[in-house]
């Protein structure tokens, strides 16, 4: 097959072989009591220079208390990909964590573009599907997947996909590199203590984002038996043995929501949207919602407040399809 | 501008819908004249009706996804796209140039240190590929309609020659359809491939509307006069859909 083009962008692909020869030594077969405070998941689990994914958004089901505990243990030197992100990005360029970034979609305000601008943070860029695809090809334990996306733009360009001469058809066909995240984030609304977890509603790509990932730390809004895994089968969006840390973490979406349980705290939006193009606004924001507190129960005791969640869950009125 | 963008949607259409003033647009069109449009969206979900009034930033959460037919999820989305079933995209743009090429990453001339860095494709790219027609939605300002754009994050027509697309491997008969602003509304010649003014609203000029483009458009022998929204059209957004204004007061003000 011959390469027809190949974009410039900075990515790197694991060799499958050496892949399945960590899933088999290092993903745990046997069930075993996953659940740790986020502090220990996150100390475990994510180093500096790491490759970090989540699912699902900003606004919704997005594991945010999660991503707050790395920017509070300043990880440094991460590389993360947002693929349907709308502030995360954000959060962890303004505290100093990030080396680089997929971009799907970089992210709203302006003090990310600034930091892009002046080349602070190194951008490669996708676009969410492909960024996506990417993780099934990892979820798949091949190299590449084919897309017919991409092609003949300065997307591609900059991205890491090669155009080739498909073999079968013999047109121009673009071949997205895997991604395997060396931690992948996932909130869930329910899961077991071994991991067994259960997504509901749409999703980006919860799945494929746990299979891709060498560790996977889920948190959860609720935590119950493998007898009510057992009894629904069908429910089950991710299988314990994907998953190496599970943390307790009721509400853990906030600012976003989690359907069916609680809404998005849209009057917080409106707060980070005023901080996302002002660095001292930010500075301010990252002290009061992450620095200031020091865990996710003092996050919501002392930042949000029982008056506040208890309208959050209030507005949660539509229930059906979310259990 | 909402509008414009809710009367190009057809009915029994499946219709890819973005954030933000689509999704007004989408929801307008359902109540209106597109009862049985099923809208799509890049994470996952089919065929919601979203549940109203609008709250803002609602996209993946149960109000926006409200009554949907199915939830399933991007790779799967994106995969019916590519496979032909997506009839019309809309998009939001910062950049279009003459053949349709989109710019949603950055201005500049050089890439490693642009001007100005935006958020990049998103599902874009997808969209306005796979898409059998794509409606761009994009304020009227001079500097958004350029002679080339900085940076192609989605291909229109590329460089406007006959089957540049299928050439690059594009899927075939796609590309962008029509353009939508505040002021006008434009299409693309079959031939050429170049953006032609197909109308402009009541009470502008064409004059008006050039004034404010880099490139001049083709402009055929007869440009439409564009409704402004009716009263019905009003009715359902200032009193079902949109009652705090949180989103038609922006998209007026462009």
């Amino acid at each position: 097959m011959d390469v027809l083009q190949a974009g410039v962008g900075e990515f790197t692909v694991e060799d499958p072989d050496e892949l399945r020869a960590f899933m088999r030594t290092e993903k745990r077969r046997e069930m075993v009591d996953k659940v740790m405070p986020e502090a220990e998941a996150v100390r475990r689990y994510i180093k500096d220079g790491d490759y970090v994914s989540f699912d699902f958004s900003s606004f919704t089901r997005g594991p945010a208390s999660l991503v707050r505990e790395i920017i509070r243990q300043r990880r440094q030197n991460l590389w993360f990909a947002a693929k349907f992100t709308l502030m995360e990005s954000t959060l962890l360029a303004a505290s100093g964590c990030l080396r680089g970034i997929d971009v799907g979609f970089l992210g709203l305000g302006s003090l990310i573009g600034k930091a892009v601008e002046e080349g602070r943070i190194k951008v490669t860029e996708w676009t969410n599907g492909t960024l996506t695809l990417r993780h099934l090809a990892g979820a798949m334990g091949v190299p590449f997947l084919p897309s017919r996306n991409l092609l003949a733009t300065d997307t591609l360009t900059y991205s890491g996909a090669k155009v080739v001469q498909d073999p079968f058809t013999r047109r121009p066909i673009a071949l997205v590199p895997a991604v395997n995240p060396d931690v992948g984030l996932v909130h869930v609304h329910q899961c077991d203590i071994y991991g067994n977890a259960r997504c509901f509603g749409p999703g980006v790509s919860p799945l494929e984002t746990a299979m891709a990932s060498k560790r996977t730390i889920i948190s959860t809004e609720e935590i119950i038996t493998t007898d009510d895994i057992r009894k629904e089968p069908s429910k089950t969006t991710i299988p314990y043995y994907l998953v190496d840390a599970v943390v307790y973490a009721p509400f853990g979406c906030l600012p976003g929501g989690a359907q069916g349980v609680y809404e998005m705290d849209t009057e917080h939006f409106l707060e980070y949207m005023a901080a996302s193009g002002d660095e001292q606004k930010m500075v301010a924001y990252l002290d009061r919602y992450i620095h200031s507190v020091s865990c996710h129960e003092e996050f919501l005791e002392k930042r949000v407040g029982v008056t506040k969640l208890m309208d959050l869950k209030r507005q949660a009125t539509i229930k059906e399809g979310y259990h | 501008m909402i509008c414009q963008c809710a009367r190009l949607m057809e009915d029994g259409k499946i219709v890819f819908i973005g954030y933000g003033m689509p999704q007004i647009a989408a929801i307008l069109a359902q109540r209106l004249h597109a009862p049985r449009m099923v809208q799509m969206y890049e994470f996952g979900a089919v065929g919601p009706l979203p549940a109203t009034p609008f709250v803002r930033f609602t996209m993946g959460g149960p109000r926006n996804c409200y009554k949907s037919l199915a939830w399933t999820n991007m790779n799967t989305i994106f995969a019916q796209a590519q496979l032909g079933m997506v009839d019309l995209g809309v998009l939001g743009a910062t950049q279009i140039d003459q053949f349709g090429n989109v710019n949603s990453t950055m201005l500049g001339s050089d890439y490693t240190r642009p001007e100005k860095r935006f958020p990049g494709s998103g599902g874009a790219n997808e969209v306005l590929t796979q898409c059998w027609r794509t409606v761009i939605v994009i304020m009227h300002e001079r500097r958004r309609f350029v002679k080339k754009v900085d940076f192609v994050t989605s291909p229109g027509y590329l460089d406007g020659t006959p089957g540049a697309r299928e050439r690059a491997g594009l899927p075939r008969e796609t590309g962008p359809w029509r353009v939508v602003t505040s002021k006008a509304l434009y299409g693309f010649d079959e031939q050429s491939k170049r953006m032609s003014l197909l109308g402009v609203l009541r009470g502008v000029t064409e004059a008006e509307v050039l004034k404010e483009m880099e490139f001049a458009p083709l402009v055929g022998e007869k440009v439409e006069q564009l409704e402004p929204p009716t009263a019905e059209e009003l009715r359902v957004l200032r009193h079902e859909i949109d009652p705090t204004r949180a989103i038609i007061g922006k998209a007026a003000r462009a």
